[in-house]
């Protein structure tokens, strides 16, 4: 969607930029119509984002006030979602508990789309020697399944924030690599690039201005679909005790809270996982709805 | 076929040595060290208790002594001892192994027993009610973390069966019913999500088939849809099944961490992740190395396998 954008622009300046802004939205109405589960996911996007940017709209309470008189409750008006061993509202948890864990996800995300598309981007257009030895590299890191990667940073380097983005950044570099590797392989055997060579752009230049102008929407998909992935690995490190630590609340950390008392106060457990559930499936929705899209 | 092998070979063997320095190097990664940690507060630095336990751990070497020491002992199948058990790490480390492995096999039956038949039908039914249907399923399989959707069954069974699993694990030698009443619930929570998996890429594979210029050739010289897909569909996206059940017994070894934290099985994720709560490094490094090496083999063989079902394949494809 990124590229259409100039293009549209360069090729009627007349068109004003409302003009512009009505048009995408009318595209995107329109596509909505012919995929309601874009729409759902979209929808539910939104919601989840509101609710990570204004959790005090949707709860007033606090998520680490403890009432030991109101422990263990079972969901009721006063408590949605019931209440955990030391009497906090499960409902407000989960609520503020939305921003901790989708940022962290995102946060972590955002840095290993960064160096993996970089250094995927710069290895496919320069090729040999660098290429071999980010390839190797890369491979190491992929011979360790993901959570038990993400296990052994966590829990080797003490259980924080900052150590739990470090390890879910460092676990999907190489997915980012990959495919920013490619997507550069591919566009630098166009001829556009062989024309910028030949009026003579800089290596540098090309690969700045117009590689990786052409792999980023490749990597934007990635994101999007890596999402709900890494939203599950990170509450499963949270949910082994190696994520944040209490009383924040996170999702995963939630759900690790709650363990010790399936059997008798489930519904420590169910909520938060909804969310996370709830959360992956609207982005595969979406990430599901955009690559339809650019394959068309 | 041998120079493919050779080159195959090779390439496994250089990933399996950095992967084991990988290994090594990340426990080593801790702020301050094992002895200062050991010590506490107690002991100071420069003190003699402080040189006695460095030494006796080896510490005091440079760090590639230590590794080569270490690869040394691999190589002979010695992991050293465990400082928290002490016993040899390679026992421990393979006692476990079994558990996991047991556990990753039925699961990964169960995932290709669910998972293909799902996609196949999808796939062929593309578009249709069914294909929906399936396509819901694959979506929730794969958004539902899997040690919720294990919390849920377990709180499932115990509600509306009043069942709950054997809390100690036997073998299944001691005692088999016992063995796989521990591993149903295990199997169900990690094998949903990657029938999940499985059913979503197989679909893709059908669907990709229908396309292609030989099942519009086989259809249009007028061979029943029946034949065509055992024949022809099936036949080629085979090739993309192996490979992804490869893929899928990975996740599964990843997958197991927390699966086994959660239903107390005595396997390599649990002991991975005691180890480095009790900080006993040659158990942690002899764990990883196992994990590291079975995903390593797992992909290795998966490349031979394609090479059996088509030997079009060559190293560069």
């Amino acid at each position: 969607m990124s590229t259409e954008a100039p293009q549209l622009m360069q090729s009627d300046p007349k068109l004003s930029g409302a003009g512009r802004s009505r048009g995408a939205l009318k595209r995107t109405l329109n596509f909505m119509r012919r995929e309601p589960s874009f729409a759902l996911g979209l929808s539910l996007t939104v919601l989840i984002l509101s609710i990570a940017l204004f959790p005090g709209l949707y709860s007033s309470v606090s998520p680490t006030d403890i009432d030991t008189t109101a422990a263990l409750q079972p969901p009721s008006a006063a408590h949605w979602f019931g209440t955990d061993e030391l009497g906090r509202d499960i409902y407000s948890r989960s609520i503020h508990g939305t921003r901790v864990t989708l940022s962290i996800v995102a946060g972590a995300m955002l840095i290993s789309a960064f160096f993996g598309g970089l250094l995927g981007v710069v290895a496919g257009f320069v090729g040999r020697l660098t290429d071999m030895v980010c390839g190797r590299g890369i491979d190491v890191v992929l011979s360790f399944p993901p959570i038990i990667l993400g296990v052994v940073i966590s829990g080797v380097l003490g259980p924080s924030i900052t150590n739990l983005v470090l390890a879910l950044s460092i676990v999907y570099i190489p997915v980012f690599f990959r495919i920013a590797r490619s997507g550069a392989i591919t566009e630098t055997s166009r001829t556009y690039v062989e024309a910028a060579r030949s009026v003579g752009l800089t290596g540098r230049a090309i690969l700045f201005r117009h590689i990786l102008r052409n792999v980023m929407p490749l990597i934007m998909l990635q994101y999007m679909i890596l999402f709900p992935l890494v939203l599950q690995i990170q509450a499963a490190l949270g949910f082994l005790g190696l994520g944040v630590q209490p009383p924040t609340p996170d999702w995963g950390a939630i759900l690790e809270e709650g363990k010790d008392y399936i059997l008798f106060a489930p519904w420590i457990s169910l909520f938060p996982g909804l969310f996370i559930m709830v959360s992956a499936l609207s982005v595969t929705l979406i990430g599901r709805g955009l690559q339809k899209r650019m394959n068309r | 076929m041998g120079s493919y092998l050779v080159k195959r070979l090779a390439a496994s063997l250089l990933t399996a040595i950095l992967s084991s320095i990988a290994v090594f190097l990340i426990v080593r990664a801790v702020p301050g060290d094992v002895v200062a940690q050991m010590l506490g507060q107690s002991g100071g630095s420069g003190s003699q208790a402080e040189e006695a336990l460095r030494r006796f751990f080896g510490l005091n070497e440079p760090l590639y002594v230590q590794y080569l020491d270490w690869l040394g002992g691999v190589l002979r199948g010695d992991l050293g001892q465990s400082w928290v058990r002490g016993q040899p790490v390679m026992e421990i480390v393979f006692k476990a192994f079994t558990v996991t492995l047991q556990l990753g096999l039925m699961t990964l039956a169960f995932a290709t027993i669910i998972g293909v038949p799902l996609g196949l039908v999808s796939g062929l039914f593309e578009g249709r009610r069914i294909d929906t249907a399936i396509q819901a399923f694959n979506i929730l399989g794969l958004s539902a973390p899997v040690f919720w959707l294990g919390l849920i069954l377990l709180i499932a069974v115990s509600s509306l069966f009043a069942w709950s699993p054997p809390l100690i694990y036997r073998t299944p030698f001691q005692n088999l019913s016992d063995n796989l009443s521990t591993l149903l619930l295990p199997m169900l929570s990690l094998g949903l999500l990657q029938a999940a998996a499985y059913s979503q890429f197989t679909r893709q594979c059908v669907v990709g088939a229908f396309s292609e210029d030989y099942v519009r050739t086989a259809l249009a010289k007028g061979l029943p849809m029946r034949v065509v897909f055992a024949k022809h569909i099936l036949r080629n996206i085979m090739i993309s099944l192996v490979t992804f059940m490869g893929l899928i017994l990975i996740q599964i070894l990843g997958g197991v961490v927390v699966i086994e934290s959660l239903f107390a099985l005595p396997g390599l994720g649990r002991l991975l992740i005691t180890a480095i709560e009790t900080r006993d490094y040659p158990v942690v490094q002899g764990a990883l190395l196992m994990v590291v090496f079975s995903a390593l083999l797992v992909n290795l063989l998966v490349d031979m396998l394609y090479h059996v079902i088509d030997p079009r394949v060559r190293v560069d494809a």
